[in-house]
């Protein structure tokens, strides 16, 4: 029977269907936002038996003003000087290239205090340049590193460094046919970042774009060290406030909701984009160095960035080799909590794993709009979302429940920091999973592979890397974690980062120095380790 | 690996092995801020020195701020587990009373010796000491002597401060400008405006910046020279001594009507107070301690400067007026 | 026999529609011609079951395809490149065309077996990134062996490839064709493929599948 137009897609159905992996992804999305409901409602009720209380509400809207205008100033920075980082990493080839690229890439997971204090290290007032510059012309220079131009240069490093990381990923996994033709038509650097690299790193920019600007937006620790007062404010902060100091639970709700909706807007203004598919894994050996000008230009972008971002943690390490290292390490406090640090951060990771591969695996199985936005918009939700929020949420759940919060505490440091480390580990995980699902669809469907063979015979080996990546971030970010654990403390459960604000609260800085540097040591070595293992272990069995 | 294997269980469950409390003897739980509770606060070495005595167990439970650990046992209401609260000042004592949470500790509190006459009926003192602005002595070679000369300094002189709003150094420092100046207050804050070279969030980070030379004077106690006089030995940091006078901070401990462990708690206060227990507090908390140790008291100690003038404001005062003040002080340096 | 009749299908309301009516036999290979843009691929879309029909119908031995999803219809596919996963070795790649369930020990000989009669013996731990044109068409061959299904595609199979090469890999497919009876389509604009292979021809011109005659191979 002839049936009328339009019965039928027009367009080649080569996304193989999933159903179980849509179900997945809803199941999870769904936890996931009820869970953000779940805290937000168990702050709202705690609050209607509080009484009303006086103190007033900060101004909101100056508030929102001044928190977008530095985010957006921090977003653009970030993704210029991110976008320069990554175009000379991938043209150029030297010895620690691997090393360098890992101390870039843990930048984002650093605990901001620790890059703050390294910044100022190297930039500060008795920082290494001025240092020099006293030696050399007997000068000083004022570097505005408190204010606006501190905030945005500590957010630049911590944001481009991870932006430079993802977009090369992205540049690396050009294929080399692509690279040949280019070669072979002599496109001048320019053409060629404009013909091959930019539709590589294209997909990448809105998600990326959305994450930078959102932890922009939501800084803390960063804004409240550099900032240099009141006059440099988020949201954030605002509702730290409300929470911990002026115990004005009304208003952590108002301000919060005000800052998940404004979030929620990015959001989905991002997401609504769907990714330009990107092509995966990294290209077979193809080699193609710019010349001449470029290249001078690579290795300035290069230098500029190992000065600006690299020395500010590499100060930190040389801060931690100080004579009370021994010490330190010989206290029954340290093994203690390093160990709990890295349980806490292993199961954590492992659990951000899952949950981003169960949300973006259903998000690449669909074309619906709604449905893309349905399945990642409530993980998104975790970058708005204030720690101080979740961790209080948290804990009048836990005891909801009935559970002590000691008791309660690991898991629920476990699940916060998944939780929070999931946007990242869908922006890392989002492209590539929707890569082999349009790029390689067609083959996966005509050969009827199963979404298990998809995902052994296809997902795993292509994106080994990237695995390793979000295993290495979700780790970091549990590592340093501060938010979630302020509610669940208690005097047996130590990681390091308490550890390190014991030392510091108790004049130790050295000590302090110690854990930062050892923290920075376990970030790097993770951010080395985890994506080469991953890539060869996956690689093997293919 | 023990500990990894509970952790691993309290993910799968969701409930971990209680802390190993035998089962015979009563265990009191006191909330604190972490840093009171840490290896390198007084916590240990008063947990060991109660449970010598008390046949009991003693549990710290560390917040990441004095205030914090008030909120907690607000947010717990009557189901809390705490039976003490530890760490709170005299600056948020109204606040803490007004929540009707805590019991009348009962006690003489004979001998002690404080800046003020101690008359409380629900909080204990266990510590003191004089907010002040540290400096390194070999590079400020004349320190201010008031708000006003600090004030006149050249705008390259910088200090540290504390957050009004997220610590308690910084709400002293609010309330001492507040109590030598009483409504000129906001001028004063408009005058240190220029010099102030960030507002941070707790005095690790104001004291951090200080010591990594980004300002010349942060604000701490007149006890933080002893720390560094005992453990770095070096004396080259003092602290200024202002004209106007100095706030004193006194923090303390109350007991909670919830607690089950009412005279356990009282017998902690008791302890909190008596000469042994106040020895630990000097070398570990950096502040003064509550009652005459006589040569027991480090020497370094009774080599700082006493204030010239006690600043104090009474206590409904702070409670009714705390949220303007800082709204006022944050509006004079926006 | 696969049975193609009135089958149309445009792009778009706007777009040139297609009209395509064919039957193609077992063991033997039908070749559709056409130029770039003809409709050549769209055909193959349709068989395969990328693309649905606006209208028509499409039968092999009376069961209706249209019905089913790609994954479920009796074809296996041969694209000009991207044949294969080139992070795969030739084996793994191979191993995808197991009819499933089957049991790890016996993997192993099915896929030398499938290996070696396309020619390829010894080199199934090869990554397919390495392997030449020609050789990965057949291990892409040696695949739709395991596969078994009735019908096999061609897209433009051979025109990656070097003359020596292509001749090899042309007397493969008419072989494997008649020793397992697919019912082979070919699509391509190289005469010289067609004139070798073709047992019937087809052209598509305007949107519309004509037949040429047919030629014994």
């Amino acid at each position: 029977m002839p049936t009328p137009w339009p019965r039928s897609n027009s367009q080649p159905k080569v996304l193989p269907p999933r159903p179980l992996r849509l179900l997945g992804g809803a199941v999870i999305a769904m936890a996931v936002a009820l869970l953000v409901v779940l805290v937000l409602w168990s702050i709202a009720s705690a609050a209607y038996g509080q009484p009303e209380t006086a103190a007033p509400l900060p101004d909101v809207a100056h508030l929102l003003r001044m928190s977008a205008i530095q985010a957006a100033l921090s977003t653009v920075l970030s993704l210029l000087v991110g976008t320069a980082l990554a175009w000379s990493l991938n043209r150029l080839r030297f010895a620690g290239r691997n090393l360098v690229i890992a101390l870039f890439a843990s930048a984002i997971v650093t605990p901001g205090l620790i890059v703050a204090f390294g910044l100022l290290t190297v930039w500060g007032r008795s920082g290494w340049i001025n240092a020099i510059a006293n030696v050399l012309f007997h000068t000083s220079i004022d570097t505005p590193i408190f204010g606006l131009g501190g905030i945005l240069a500590a957010h630049v490093i911590l944001d481009a460094a991870f932006a430079a990381r993802i977009l090369l990923a992205r540049l690396d996994a050009i294929p080399s046919t692509r690279l040949k033709t280019g070669q072979g038509l002599a496109l001048t650097p320019a053409k060629r970042f404009a013909t091959i690299d930019w539709p590589a790193l294209r997909g990448t920019m809105p998600g990326l774009a959305a994450i930078i600007f959102l932890l922009a937006f939501t800084s803390f620790p960063i804004v409240l060290l550099l900032g240099g007062g009141p006059a440099n404010q988020t949201l954030e902060v605002a509702i730290y406030s409300a929470v911990r100091l002026d115990f004005n639970l009304h208003g952590a709700v108002i301000l919060a909701l005000a800052q998940i909706g404004f979030c929620s807007i990015i959001i989905l203004a991002a997401s609504a984009f769907a990714p330009i598919p990107s092509t995966l894994g990294p290209s077979a050996g193809q080699r193609w160095a710019d010349r001449g000008f470029a290249k001078a230009v690579q290795w300035t972008v290069l230098l500029a960035c190992i000065i600006g971002f690299a020395l500010p943690l590499l100060a930190v390490l040389a801060g931690g080799f100080s004579s009370n290292l021994p010490a330190l390490f010989a206290r029954p406090s340290f093994p203690s909590a390093l160990a709990t640090s890295l349980a806490i951060g292993t199961l954590s990771a492992l659990l951000t794993l899952v949950l981003a591969l169960g949300l973006g695996s259903a998000r690449a199985a669909t074309l619906r709009p709604l449905a893309r936005i349905g399945l990642a918009a409530p993980a998104y939700a975790y970058l708005a979302v204030p720690a101080v929020v979740l961790a209080l949420g948290f804990f009048l759940l836990v005891r909801t429940m009935g559970i002590e919060p000691a008791t309660a505490g690991p898991a629920v440091v476990i699940l916060g920091n998944a939780l929070l480390s999931l946007p990242f580990a869908i922006a890392t995980l989002g492209p590539p999973l929707e890569a082999v699902a349009s790029g390689q669809g067609k083959l996966i469907r005509s050969l009827g592979l199963s979404g298990w063979q998809q995902f052994v015979r296809v997902e795993w080996p292509l994106l080994g890397r990237e695995i390793g990546v979000v295993l290495a971030l979700a780790f970091c970010f549990s590592l340093g974690d501060l938010g979630v654990i302020s509610f669940f403390g208690t005097q047996d459960f130590s990681t390091l980062p308490l550890l390190l604000v014991r030392a510091l609260g108790a004049y130790r800085t050295d000590d302090a120095a110690i854990v930062a540097a050892v923290m920075l040591v376990i970030t790097v070595a993770a951010f080395t380790a985890l994506p080469q293992f991953f890539a060869r272990w996956s690689d093997a069995q293919a | 690996m023990h500990f990894i294997a509970r952790l691993a269980l309290a993910v799968v469950i969701g409930l971990a092995a209680h802390p190993a409390a035998a089962a015979d003897k009563p265990s009191l739980t006191i909330y604190t801020y972490d840093g009171f509770a840490g290896e390198y606060g007084p916590g240990p070495g008063l947990k060991a020195g109660f449970e010598a005595q008390c046949g009991c167990t003693v549990n710290f439970v560390g917040t990441d701020s004095s205030i914090g650990a008030l909120r907690r046992v607000q947010l717990e209401g009557a189901t809390t587990s705490a039976d003490i609260v530890l760490g709170l000042d005299t600056s948020i004592a109204g606040e803490a009373r007004a929540t009707g949470l805590f019991a009348p500790h009962g006690l003489a509190l004979t001998g002690l010796s404080l800046p003020v006459k101690w008359t409380d009926p629900e909080f204990v003192p266990f510590d003191y000491g004089y907010f002040a602005f540290v400096y390194d002595k070999t590079k400020v070679a004349n320190p201010p002597k008031s708000f006003e000369e600090l004030i006149a300094k050249p705008t390259t002189f910088k200090i540290a401060i504390e957050d009004p709003r997220s610590d308690t150094p910084g709400l002293g420092l609010l309330l001492w400008i507040r109590a030598a100046y009483g409504d000129k207050a906001p001028e004063i804050w408009k005058g240190l405006k220029p010099h102030i070279v960030t507002m941070a969030r707790s005095w690790d980070d104001a004291y951090g910046l200080f010591l990594k030379g980004e300002a010349d004077m942060a604000l701490s106690y007149t006890t933080s020279p002893a720390y560094h006089a005992i453990t770095d030995k070096t004396d080259k940091y003092a602290s200024a001594r202002f004209d106007e006078g100095h706030y004193a901070q006194i923090e303390v401990a109350g007991m909670l009507k919830s607690s089950k462990h009412q005279d356990l708690a009282k017998q902690f206060l008791g302890y909190l107070t008596s000469v042994p227990a106040q020895k630990i507090i000097p070398t570990t908390n950096w502040m003064y301690p509550v009652v005459d140790l006589g040569a027991d008291l480090p020497a370094e100690f009774n080599a700082l400067p006493k204030p010239a003038k006690l600043l104090s404001l009474d206590e409904k005062t702070i409670t009714a007026n705390k949220d303007k003040w800082i709204a006022d002080a944050l509006a004079a340096i926006q | 026999m696969l049975r193609l009749e009135g089958i149309r299908f445009a792009y778009a309301p706007e777009a040139l529609p297609y009209r395509f009516d064919m039957v193609a036999q077992p063991g033997e290979i039908s070749a559709v011609m056409g130029a770039s843009g003809a409709g050549k691929s769209t055909l193959l879309d349709l068989i395969a079951g990328f693309l649905l029909p606006q209208a028509g119908s499409m039968t092999l031995d009376g069961v209706d395809l249209l019905p089913l999803q790609p994954e479920d219809r009796p074809v296996s596919l041969l694209f000009q490149s991207n044949t294969l996963f080139e992070h795969l070795s030739a084996e793994n790649n191979v191993a995808l065309g197991l009819p499933r369930p089957t049991r790890r020990k016996d993997a192993g000989p099915l896929i030398a077996a499938a290996l070696a009669e396309v020619g390829l013996a010894g080199i199934g731990k090869q990554r397919a990134a390495t392997l030449s044109g020609g050789q990965k068409q057949r291990v892409a061959l040696a695949r739709t062996l395991l596969r078994n299904k009735p019908v096999l595609l061609l897209d433009e199979p051979f025109s990656a490839l070097d003359d020596e090469t292509r001749v090899a890999a042309r007397d493969l497919v008419r072989n494997l064709t008649r020793a397992h009876d697919w019912t082979t389509i070919l699509v391509s604009h190289h005469t010289e493929d067609v004139q070798a292979l073709a047992t019937c021809r087809y052209r598509i011109a305007a949107g519309v599948l004509l037949p040429e005659g047919n030629t014994a191979a």
